[in-house]
């Protein structure tokens, strides 16, 4: 059902393109080889080459993968009786994937199987039925499928991003896309600025803030129906709104009198809580996947550094030591390390870091990075940089092993935030 | 309007305890500082005073031009209903924190304009972090530009 939900919100379309398309700008040598091959089929080449295509365009979207050209294959197999290993080990294929695709009663019925070169074996064997006019949904979930079987991770070719465009000045709008690029629509739009985007874990529901009545707002727009609500305070400064892992409490920050402090907000009790109380800055809370503790940025030891704050007992320890700036931090899933932005002379770059040692791990080399967001599958971190004066949105694996960029056309975008997989 | 013959007592609270105390619940509160400013523009006072003031990197500390500018403001303030203090932010670092920051850069001016005997109630700040840069390069002199308080009179 989710797959619909972000239709029925989007009555308008863009009137300005900005559709961020990945361009792969650096791919590894050591990338594992594969070959797609096209599926065989009843319903002529036209559905042969496009479920290989669209499996092939999503597994090489990030630039993971090096993919075998059609013309270069020696044989085009379609089950296990077709396919011939010795033909693949002598193009040093790592795995290939090839299947068959039937129509059956307006649906189309795909088999697919991945073959592992090394493992002299077949690795996957998968079916899947679906509405003939969603190609692209089924190669996105045979996709996942297939990564998963090379990688041993989820895939997240199934996933939106969310992201704030500043097309001119004083025009701010949040939009999400499919983290292809692709459907691309604004779910609110505004002259005053915009911040924060973040999704509920339960892909239902979007935090975002919102200059629009003349102060920082925090709403919480409902995706499925477009309702948007605020937290029931009286006018302060409300910001870095981030959801809990159970989608029941938003973490964030209010300021009164230019003390900000995180508190929390219980969504069904409509209670908030005060979790930090200090008169330096306290700001960018991010939940630890267990929903037990909050990372957080705090300037009260002179600059700003990343604090640990135990929601139980409501004691703090500090986090980062090294370097001058430390800030906007995110658990990875597993709960063990985290992204967030290292400063240092002025530059500031994404870093990463186990919370068990002390060594800061810079992933990336340009010099105003920031607002990192980490895919569900805890593998790829998207980020907003600039260049010539426009932002735009870069992304690495954490192997470091490729890297790419999301440019607009026009205009800057930044702030993306990654959604949970998506069903 | 009651809450705002109130605010200067708030104000003295917040300088005093500086913030030590704390409420488990904000729900209450009556306190109404950065509540709705949207103005228009139109309504605005003209005076020849510097409107920007400017600060150093993570820094909201007020330099003695900075003090010198905001002296100005205390004949000139008798004349408005509402004095709008905007807080803004260089580029650099990450949005959040300098949203706060901003603000931080907002309170210290208000509080000195409040001891040179400006009202507080007539003081309305909000922050824009780095969200409305002026310049929009990135070079010292636009982060140097970006780094302000803007101050209109109302």
């Amino acid at each position: 059902m989710k797959i619909f939900f972000i239709i029925l919100i989007y009555c308008f379309s863009l009137n300005f393109e900005a559709k961020l398309k990945i361009e792969i700008i650096k791919g590894s040598e050591q990338l594992p080889n594969i070959a797609i091959v096209p599926f065989k089929s009843n319903l002529g080449r036209k559905f042969e080459y496009d479920v290989r295509n669209q499996i092939n365009e999503k597994l090489t979207l990030f630039g993971e993968f090096n993919s075998l050209r059609l013309d270069q294959m020696l044989s085009f197999p379609y089950n296990e009786d077709s396919f011939y290993r010795r033909d693949w080990e002598l193009l040093s294929m790592d795995y290939v994937v090839f299947g068959e695709v039937y129509e059956e009663a307006e649906n189309l019925v795909i088999y697919y199987s991945v073959a592992d070169i090394a493992l002299k074996r077949i690795i996957l064997r998968g079916d899947i039925i679906g509405d003939k006019e969603n190609i692209k949904l089924i190669t996105k979930k045979i996709s996942d499928r297939v990564y998963e079987s090379m990688t041993g991770l989820k895939g997240v070719f199934n996933t939106k991003l969310a992201y704030i465009l500043n097309p001119e000045p004083n025009k701010y709008s949040i939009c999400i896309s499919d983290i292809d690029g692709d459907n691309e629509n604004i779910l609110f739009s505004s002259n005053s600025p915009l911040m924060s985007p973040d999704w509920s874990p339960d892909g239902n529901k979007l935090a975002y803030v919102s200059f629009e009545k003349g102060f920082a707002e925090i709403f919480i727009q409902n995706l499925l129906t477009g309702d948007r609500e605020t937290i029931p305070t009286l006018g302060m400064s409300k910001s870095a709104p981030v959801w809990s892992p159970d989608s029941k409490n938003l973490a964030f920050v209010i300021s009164m009198s230019g003390n900000p402090d995180i508190y929390n907000y219980n969504l069904k009790t409509k209670k908030i809580s005060r979790l930090t109380s200090h008169y330096g800055i306290d700001t960018e809370p991010a939940w630890s996947p267990d929903g037990k503790r909050l990372l957080f940025t705090s300037n009260r030891s002179g600059s700003p550094q990343i604090f640990e704050i135990k929601i139980s007992n409501k004691r703090i320890k500090r986090v980062t030591l090294e370097g001058s700036y430390n800030a906007r931090s995110r658990f990875f899933p597993d709960g063990k390390n985290i992204v967030f932005v290292h400063g240092n002379n002025g530059f500031f770059h994404i870093a990463t870091r186990n919370l068990k040692d002390r060594f800061i791990n810079i992933i990336t080399k340009t010099t105003l990075d920031e607002s990192p967001t980490i895919s569900p599958n805890g593998h790829i971190i998207i980020y907003s940089t600039k260049k010539e004066n426009q932002g735009y949105l870069a992304g690495i694996t954490i192997d470091k092993k490729s890297k790419f960029q999301l440019p607009v056309k026009r205009g800057s975008v930044r702030e993306p935030a990654w959604s949970p997989f998506l069903n | 309007m009651k809450f705002l013959k109130a605010l200067p007592l708030f104000l003295l609270l917040f300088l005093v305890s500086c913030s030590t105390q704390v409420s488990d619940s904000v729900s209450q509160t009556n306190y109404k500082e950065v509540e709705g400013i949207n103005f228009d523009e139109k309504d605005k006072i003209d005076t020849s005073i510097e409107d920007k003031v400017y600060f150093d990197f993570d820094k909201s500390t007020l330099n003695d031009d900075t003090k010198k500018i905001l002296a100005q403001y205390v004949s000139e303030s008798e004349k408005a209903n509402i004095i709008r203090l905007e807080g803004h932010c260089d580029e650099r670092g990450t949005r959040e924190y300098n949203l706060a920051l901003g603000e931080k850069r907002a309170i210290e001016v208000k509080n000195y304009l409040i001891i040179q005997g400006v009202s507080s109630s007539k003081i309305k700040i909000i922050s824009y972090g780095e969200e409305k840069p002026i310049s929009f390069g990135s070079t010292e002199s636009d982060w140097k530009q970006n780094r302000r308080v803007e101050i209109a009179l109302f």
